[in-house]
């Protein structure tokens, strides 16, 4: 397998109009196989992290690269390269399960796909069969997020971005999404995930990054970590002990 | 806790930023709709009164009294300001002569076709139109929408009781909706004031009873809105069911109901009724001639064997008397023509009521046509208008005639020319007067049709009721739905 | 990509309550205005034909050309009139031809029935100016501020989803979405016309065909502009509150004022005084002329036939002098309101053009052939009939009618021979030739050309504005 980065953040930085510096001079990389975590409390500039990889904000100055291939110079080609599933995904409400993955799953460029491979995946990402001819209208959050997940699965694509995907699930579909983001690793996806649950990111990350007030306060692999606190290390740095 | 619940109602829209903007342009509108009016009846004013001088003129002028033919315009009326109705449609200007029956031609839309292209722009159509979907865009979220925020069920985490929370958030609208739409309409009257548009009490009565029917319009709208949003879950959804009611009720149900109106009855043209007329005309002055030759050769019976100069002194002593008789025959046709003419006409306008009737019934379903009707008529620019003064029209008729065959046998001079063709003198031609004018001055002015308060508050109360119906059946809905609304 | 966008916005839009209730409301209101289109046409032609046979009737049983003064001619409906109807109910249909002199239309649609006037009709042209102008704004509101309101822009563009293809799909898809609820009951229609017992002609076809062609550019203008807005705005009750601001302005209030505004800048005399300068001025020459009588002599006193047709080529000679006095003042006054009105309209039409649906409404009356020409057409081809009419009585009373002139009638002592009754049936027919479709088709194509500017204006401004649209 190439070990090259596939996600890579370089001195990534973001200034608003308004002037606030929501990320200042990032640097990390994701190689496949890998989950990085981003911790942070509200406003940390997780978001605006994964914003700037999929091109939907650019960055004042630094770059953001999938597959090597910077996002705000070939948006379309970097973006070929990387899944996204939001914190509250939403799909449309009027189509069923299957209809949306359809239209979803095209647009990420794959056509080659059959309804079974769609009830499959479904089913993997623990959708109930009854669900998957309905219609969104009804969807829990948890469903509609399964349904998001699976997206991102049938795009294949070698990048994951997550945008705290964990909030608002039950503790039961949570343990069953962290089993599915261990699956994807072993199938050599590099997965950016930024997320509020220190608990998870622990039991699941390879690298774990820390970010207060657009600033990557703390970066460290599962190895650097064993041991240590990570809670108390977490809100150490919240409290900005370590400046 | 009313007075909470009010206060906040009008707090929120006041304060929403829609609001303002919504409520400027709706104001500049209604302004402007109303000076165009006052410039347009001023407009019409000056025409009126220089048309009637050249027409006064011209009749002075007149080859004499037998010739002379008045013309009756219509007179403009500071009530077609608010509602132009069917003054653009209906003719202006009607003859009146001995000969012709009277029709009311040259509207101003047949004259100036570029106007009925887009028609006008009044404070009825805004009313109709605008007032109504303003009151709809305000309140089609009234409880749906609340409930989406999540401020309905906080309401109802408190004591508050149901019945009063509806009252509250109606009145709330209403007078949220009411004041600002009720500031345009204060201003337009002093508008008037500032332009001088000659008004009498009556026509201030007319106005201010306009202005109720277009605040209970706008009432009905405002009960519909909080109605609808009493019947979904989604503000999205009462939306669109608001909009199409709303397009509904203001295009296509008074479309439908006339043109359903006039396919089920079909009335003739008065093309064809005046085909008719013209024919029992022909008819019966043909006859008249049968008659008068009869007559002719029963009076030249008798000079058979008489001499020359007998003849002549016979046909002089009984020349008076012949003419006389024909006369009265000449005369005794054109009764009957006008007899039958009024028979047709009132035949035509029968059918014609009927029709009206049935569209008008089955439009009322719309209170966008409930309000248009008790505007109309409050204006004096209903359909009616046209019948009114062809009565007043054809009342005037025969007093003028009279007037004028007094006239003209006090100066003897039929001012119409007289050719007589005899074979013992040959031809003798009159061609009547030569100079001077007449004097008309003593000549029965013609009263323009009255159309009084009570006249119109007769015709326009079932439209009030209507309007009033609809307000409370809806509300009643709204009232009803709301008590067994879920909350949550 | 494009076409998997379409195919997305088109099941979208179809699977909505919106699509349900539009499309309802069109295949009802479409169909409705077919049929009562042709009852329209249907009752129209019956009151037609009654009008011109009750007006031949009146001539029957005279024994004299010379007692027919005037004879009336009549607009007849067209079909394609009822589904636009474009003034055609405004002007004249009567004109009373006599030979000579002016000519002057009435009896309009709505002068004659008022209950038509305050209510108006229910044709295509209302149909698609004001429901389908209303109905486009609803499906084109939300396009772009929608999606991101229901979270899906975000997803949708974490693909490799080129912007101007997503924003050509939505327009594309919204507006197939939109024709379809249109174009089913319009065929439906077409088809039951024949039924209805309306035959169009190769001409009325091209004109449907052309007028449901402008309907369509026109319902595109207001998808791209609703598509700009929603483009341009945040929330979608915005974006809708604007349109429809901007769908009142266009469709009810700018037209009205358009000519409201021409007027300001252009005056137009007034009819009435001059009808009234027109007749006095006749009734001076014709005064002028009374005293010019007295100066008629003969030398036929015995020979009454004579002495009739030589008077009354005396007063055909004046009749002739007057009518071209009368003429040249008529013609100052006319020349001067008609270039006033001329110039009044050209000014009210430029203003409203602004408006998506005045210039809808426009461009099918010009092929509808119910446009501001149809009264001068109506009149042009009455003035041709005018002088077929003026030549026909010349040869059968041997004078010019329509003048002053005497009609003598002998009263003799002998009833010899009974006269023979005329047949009014040999009077010269007039057959209204409709302005064909072609002859509008160059305004046609003006204001078509303008609605399409605007919709490629709001859509150039539609893309330009996503470009910079923050999807997230």
């Amino acid at each position: 397998m190439n070990n090259q980065p596939l996600l890579e953040a370089v001195n990534l930085s973001k200034r608003y109009e308004d002037g606030a510096l929501a990320v200042n001079n990032v640097s990390f990389f994701v190689k496949p196989g890998e989950i990085f975590a981003m911790l942070g409390g509200n406003g940390a500039g997780k978001t605006t992290t994964i914003n700037i990889f999929l091109n939907f904000i650019e960055p004042t100055s630094g770059e953001a690269r999938i597959n090597g291939i910077s996002s705000h110079v070939e948006p379309l080609k970097a973006k070929q390269h990387v899944a996204f599933v939001s914190e509250n995904v939403m799909l449309y409400t009027n189509f069923t399960a299957i209809q949306n993955l359809d239209y979803f799953v095209r647009l990420g460029g794959k056509t080659q796909y059959t309804k079974d491979d769609y009830r499959k995946v479904l089913l993997r990402v623990g959708l109930q069969e009854e669900a998957h001819n309905k219609k969104l209208k009804g969807f829990s959050k948890g469903m509609r997020q399964k349904c998001g997940i699976a997206v991102a699965i049938l795009k294949d694509a070698p990048a994951i971005l997550l945008d705290e995907p964990t909030s608002g699930l039950d503790p039961k579909s949570g343990f069953e999404f962290i089993q599915l983001l261990d699956s994807l690793r072993n199938e050599g996806k590099a997965i950016l995930m930024s997320t509020h649950d220190i608990f998870r990111a622990k039991e699941i990350a390879d690298t774990i990054g820390i970010m207060r007030q657009g600033n990557l306060v703390m970066q460290k692999s599962r190895e650097e970590l064993s041991g240590e606190n990570l809670e108390q290390l977490y809100m150490n740095f919240m409290a900005g002990v370590y400046e | 806790m009313l007075s909470t619940i009010i206060t906040h109602e009008l707090k929120n829209i006041f304060f929403s930023p829609k609001f303002s903007v919504t409520f400027i342009v709706v104001s500049l509108l209604l302004i402007l709709s109303v000076i165009v009016g006052i410039d347009q009846y001023q407009k019409a004013i000056r025409q009126y009164e220089t048309t009637t001088q050249l027409v006064q003129q011209e009749m002075r002028e007149a080859r004499g009294w037998m010739s002379l033919n008045n013309k009756i315009l219509r007179k403009p009326d500071p009530m077609q300001i608010f509602v132009a109705g069917v003054n653009n449609d209906v003719g202006r200007i009607s003859g009146i002569s001995s000969f012709f029956a009277v029709k009311l031609s040259h509207s101003t839309f047949s004259d100036d076709p570029i106007y009925a292209v887009f028609r006008f722009v009044d404070f009825a159509f805004i009313v109709t139109v605008v007032f109504s979907l303003l009151a709809i865009l305000f309140t089609y979220d009234a409880i749906n929408g609340e409930a989406e925020k999540g401020t309905l069920q906080l309401t109802f985490a408190n004591a508050v009781p149901r019945a009063q929370y509806i009252v509250g958030k109606f009145v709330g609208s209403w007078l949220g909706l009411i004041i600002p739409l009720a500031v345009p309409m204060l201003i337009s009257l002093l508008l008037l004031l500032l332009w001088n548009v000659p008004l009498q009490s009556e026509e201030w009565l007319k106005i201010v009873s306009l202005f109720a029917a277009a605040l209970l319009y706008v009432t009905f709208f405002i009960s519909l809105g909080i109605f609808l949003s009493t019947m979904t879950k989604r503000s999205s959804v009462s939306f669109l069911f608001s909009l199409v009611t709303w397009v509904c009720m203001v295009f296509i149900i008074p479309r439908a109901g006339a043109t359903v109106a006039g396919h089920i009855i079909t009335v003739p043209t008065v093309a064809e009724i005046e085909a008719q007329r013209e024919a029992f005309s022909k008819d019966r002055w043909t006859e008249y001639e049968g008659t008068m030759q009869e007559k002719w050769k029963a009076r030249n019976a008798p000079t058979q064997t008489m001499t020359k100069q007998e003849r002549e002194a016979f046909r002089d002593s009984k020349m008076w008397e012949w003419m006389e008789e024909d006369d009265r025959d000449r005369k005794q046709v054109q009764v009957d023509i006008d007899e039958q003419a009024k028979k047709l006409n009132e035949d035509l306008r029968n059918r014609k009521a009927e029709q009206e009737y049935l569209a008008f019934v089955l439009s009322r379903f719309s209170p966008a046509s409930a309000f248009q009707l008790a505007a109309m008529n409050l204006a004096g620019t209903d359909i009616a208008l046209k019948s009114r003064y062809e009565d007043a029209l054809n009342e005037y008729r025969p007093v003028f005639n009279t007037y004028k065959d007094k006239k003209q046998k006090e100066t003897g001079n039929s001012g119409g020319f007289r050719i007589e063709v005899n074979s013992d003198t040959g031809v003798k031609i009159d061609a009547g007067r030569e100079k001077g004018v007449l004097d008309i001055s003593e000549m029965p002015q013609f009263t323009h049709p009255k159309h009084t308060f009570s006249d119109a508050m007769a015709s326009a109360v079932i439209d009030f009721g209507l309007l009033g119906f609809f307000s409370l059946t809806t509300f009643a809905g709204a009232f009803v739905r709301f008590l067994r609304y879920d909350v949550r | 990509m494009t076409k998997l966008i379409i195919e997305k916005e088109l099941r979208d839009i179809i699977g909505s309550t919106k699509f349900a209730v539009t499309f309802s409301i069109c295949s009802v209101l479409i169909l409705l205005s077919f049929y009562i289109g042709a009852q329209n046409y249907r009752v129209a032609q019956a009151q037609y034909e009654a009008s011109k046979s009750a007006n031949v009737r009146q001539y029957e049983g005279l024994t004299d050309w010379m007692r027919v003064h005037s004879f009336k001619i009549f607009l007849p409906p067209q079909p394609i009139a009822t589904l636009v109807s474009g003034v055609s109910n405004d002007i004249g249909r009567t004109i009373e031809v006599r030979g000579r002199g002016e000519l002057r239309s009435q009896d309009s649609r709505y002068g004659d029935d008022p209950i038509f006037a305050m209510f108006r009709f229910l044709d295509l042209d209302f149909i698609f100016s004001i429901v389908l102008s209303l109905f486009a704004i609803l499906f084109g509101y939300d396009a772009i501020n929608g999606e991101k309101e229901r979270g899906t822009l975000r997803l949708t563009f974490s693909n490799a989803v080129p912007r101007a293809e997503y924003i050509t799909g939505k327009f594309v898809g919204s507006f197939l979405a939109l024709t379809i609820p249109l174009l089913i009951p319009i065929l439906i229609g077409t088809l039951f016309l024949p039924l209805f017992g309306i035959s169009l002609s190769a001409n009325e076809w091209s004109a449907l065909a052309l007028i449901v062609a402008a309907g369509l550019i026109s319902i595109g203008v207001y998808l791209s502009l609703s598509l700009f807005v929603s483009a341009k705005t945040e929330r979608s009750s915005t974006s809708f509150l604007l349109l429809l601001s901007i769908w009142i302005l266009t469709v009810m209030i700018i037209p009205r004022l358009s000519v409201v505004g021409a007027d300001l800048f252009v005056k137009v005399p007034n009819m009435d005084e001059i009808n009234s300068q027109k007749s006095r001025f006749m009734s001076q020459i014709w005064n002028e002329d009374r005293t010019k009588l007295n100066g008629f002599t003969t030398t036929n006193k015995n020979d009454v036939q004579a002495l009739m047709n030589e008077f009354n080529k005396y007063m055909q000679n004046l009749a002739d002098e007057r009518e071209k006095k009368y003429n040249e003042f008529a013609m100052r006054l006319n020349e001067d309101r008609y270039n006033r009105q001329m110039e009044q309209q050209q000014l009210a039409l430029f203003f409203s053009g602004i408006s998506p649906s005045a210039l809808f409404s426009l461009a099918s009356s010009e092929v509808a052939g119910t446009s501001l020409k149809l009264e001068q057409e109506y009149l042009a081809q009455s003035k041709e009939y005018q002088k077929e009419y003026a030549k026909f009585m010349k040869e059968k009373t041997g004078m010019n009618m329509g003048g002053f002139a005497m009609v003598f009638r002998k009263i003799t002592d002998d009833n010899a021979e009974k006269p023979t009754t005329i047949n009014i049936n040999e009077i010269p027919q007039f057959t209204f030739k409709p302005i064909e479709a072609s002859g509008g088709i160059g305004p046609y194509a003006g204001y078509a050309g303008v609605l399409a500017a605007f919709n490629l204006l709001f859509f150039a401004g539609a893309f330009a504005a996503f470009k910079k649209y923050d999807v997230r």
